[in-house]
């Protein structure tokens, strides 16, 4: 009984804490005169300002109510323009119009540049997420392998890269590499991520197929499999579900990582962040946003694995 | 008109082991191993007892001499070692049943991925395997719900399940609670008793007076003394003489 009401107490106090660091953010803010306004941050997120259709070229705009379509034939013969998806027309029956006037105007939902930007950041951490399991998995078996040259070559590559910051990587890849081969700008980022993501795989990887007991690959290979077999069926398997841990820390590092490709101007979360910084001058409110949303990303993640381990541990 | 087969299954000859290390495992052993025959080693440990078994599907190379396996030299470059490891089971010290698989997945998997047997012939065959050994019941039990009598069971049928030719145990009863080590042996027994090769490494002396055909007593790498159980246990080598008064 009287633990039950410590325990409680102790809840109590962890809330209290809570509490007071929100009232100490808020209460700095109040200090240096700074004036919230979160109201200008959903639309950066969803915009539901209508969206202008306007017109490609000079000519005579013909509005017909009864079909609500409008049709914009060219003064110099191109293909005649037919709009039929709008919701209100800005021009009458029989206006001229030039290249570039808005001529009707659409309402609905469009996604802001936060929402572009988290796009990219997912779709540029599940890519080089892809690449740098298939690099790491390699490697880290070209690590333990009994062929100097794999095995140099693994620890060379992971030496290199565990060596040099990730922002130094990101410049070469773009600059250098991404100059020598052409690389768009994703493409160099993902690369630049991959690899550097690898190198830690790897060594994750080699660290849980050598904490598999080695009479698991006897068993195997007395049993006439061969050695990929064996490392297929019986080491890796089991080296996995080992590995899922450290593997989901490190999948939590890309996430995270993926912002510095900001600085050869991919618009991920991040460069939508500075990007919207700059027009809504509500900095505070933006990177608390920012970060909220990569904690969404992370956290999906980290639940993701966790379901994961739980459902692997059957055999425990 | 069948073709003449050599009742010598096992071949070794003036097998030599020495480790990276200097540590001169087996010196100069030779032993030849008739069809249907069951061999027990004993001796004490680190005498190479162990050493000489694994050399016998190659888990561990030789350094000088020969061994042939129904034949075929493990040495010769061009032998393909998976092969001859088909033909040869083995159950180890310490079961290494794959943790997560269920004791029917670990028979099923290498008649599925070695043999290339089809998932239902393997099922059907891993199931009656099962139930030899006397584990119908706990089948789709993984490794760690089973006990070590049971998990060496599976791993006795997981052996026979590759339809090997020769059996060879590793101390199969060493890592066992002692009311566990019978029925270990019962299936060992059964399987003597059905005309499989086996060539075991064991301190059960009850199980080498019983069920072997000839009893190999190593020490030092050296392979010191072989003779029929009878005779064996009756001998008045001094070298035997002192190994068994201090184990008996």
């Amino acid at each position: 009984m009287e633990n039950k009401s410590h325990l409680l107490l102790w809840k109590g106090l962890f809330l209290l804490i809570l509490i007071g660091l929100g009232f100490g953010i808020y209460a700095s803010s109040k200090s240096i005169d700074y004036t919230w306004r979160w109201e200008r941050i959903p639309q950066y997120i969803v915009s539901t300002e209508p969206t202008e259709i306007r017109a490609p070229f000079d000519g005579t705009a013909y509005v017909d109510d009864a079909t609500n379509t409008i049709t914009i034939e060219s003064d110099i013969g191109l293909d005649p323009l037919i709009i039929k998806d709008f919701d209100e027309a800005m021009i009458y029956d029989g206006d001229l119009v030039f290249e570039g006037d808005a001529v009707a105007e659409q309402t609905g939902w469009t996604i802001g540049p936060i929402t572009w930007g988290l796009w990219i950041t997912l779709k540029l951490s599940v890519v080089s997420l892809i690449f740098a399991v298939v690099i790491g998995l390699f490697t880290g078996l070209a690590r333990i392998s009994h062929n100097p040259v794999l095995r140099y070559l693994a620890i060379t590559y992971i030496e290199l890269i565990r060596g040099t910051p990730l922002l130094v990587q990101i410049f070469i890849f773009y600059f250098f590499i991404g100059t020598v081969l052409s690389l768009d700008r994703f493409t160099a980022g993902v690369a630049a991520l991959a690899v550097f993501t690898g190198a830690y795989i790897a060594e994750i990887v080699r660290s849980g197929i050598q904490s598999i007991h080695p009479g698991q690959m006897e068993a195997a290979r007395s049993l006439g499999m061969n050695y990929v077999q064996a490392m297929v069926n019986v080491i890796l398997p089991q080296a996995f579900k080992r590995t899922l841990p450290p593997m989901a820390g490190q999948f939590i590092n890309l996430i995270k990582d993926s912002s510095l490709v900001s600085v050869i101007s991919i618009t991920d979360l991040t460069k939508a962040g500075r990007e919207v910084v700059s027009s809504t001058f509500a900095p505070f409110e933006v990177w608390f946003t920012v970060a909220l949303l990569y904690l969404v990303l992370t956290g999906t993640l980290s639940w993701a694995i966790q379901y994961l381990e739980k459902r692997l541990s059957a055999s425990d | 008109m069948t073709k003449q087969v050599d009742e010598r299954i096992i071949r070794a000859e003036n097998v030599d082991k020495i480790y990276p290390n200097g540590c001169h495992a087996l010196k100069q052993v030779s032993l030849d191993i008739k069809r249907g025959e069951v061999v027990v080693i004993i001796g004490p440990s680190g005498s190479g007892k162990s050493t000489f078994l694994r050399t016998l599907n190659q888990l561990e190379t030789i350094s000088e001499g020969t061994i042939l396996i129904d034949d075929v030299s493990l040495t010769d470059k061009k032998t393909n070692i998976n092969k001859v490891r088909e033909e040869v089971g083995m159950v180890f010290q310490s079961f290494n049943l794959f943790p997560h698989k269920t004791a029917l997945g670990n028979v099923m998997l290498s008649p599925i991925k070695v043999l290339k047997k089809s998932k239902k012939e393997a099922d059907n065959e891993g199931r009656e395997l099962l139930k030899r050994v006397g584990l119908a019941e706990r089948m789709n039990n993984y490794p760690s719900h089973l006990s070590g009598g049971q998990q060496q069971r599976v791993a006795i049928a997981r052996a026979l399940a590759m339809m090997p030719k020769i059996m060879l145990f590793d101390e199969p009863t060493s890592a066992l609670d002692p009311e566990m080590v019978g029925e270990v042996l019962d299936v060992m027994k059964s399987l003597a008793s059905d005309g499989m090769t086996m060539v075991v490494v064991t301190h059960e002396m009850g199980f080498a007076r019983e069920v072997a055909d000839r009893v190999v007593f190593m020490e030092d790498g050296e392979l010191v003394f072989e003779e029929s159980p009878e005779r064996f246990f009756e001998s008045d080598n001094p070298r035997l003489q002192r190994f068994l008064g201090q184990v008996l």
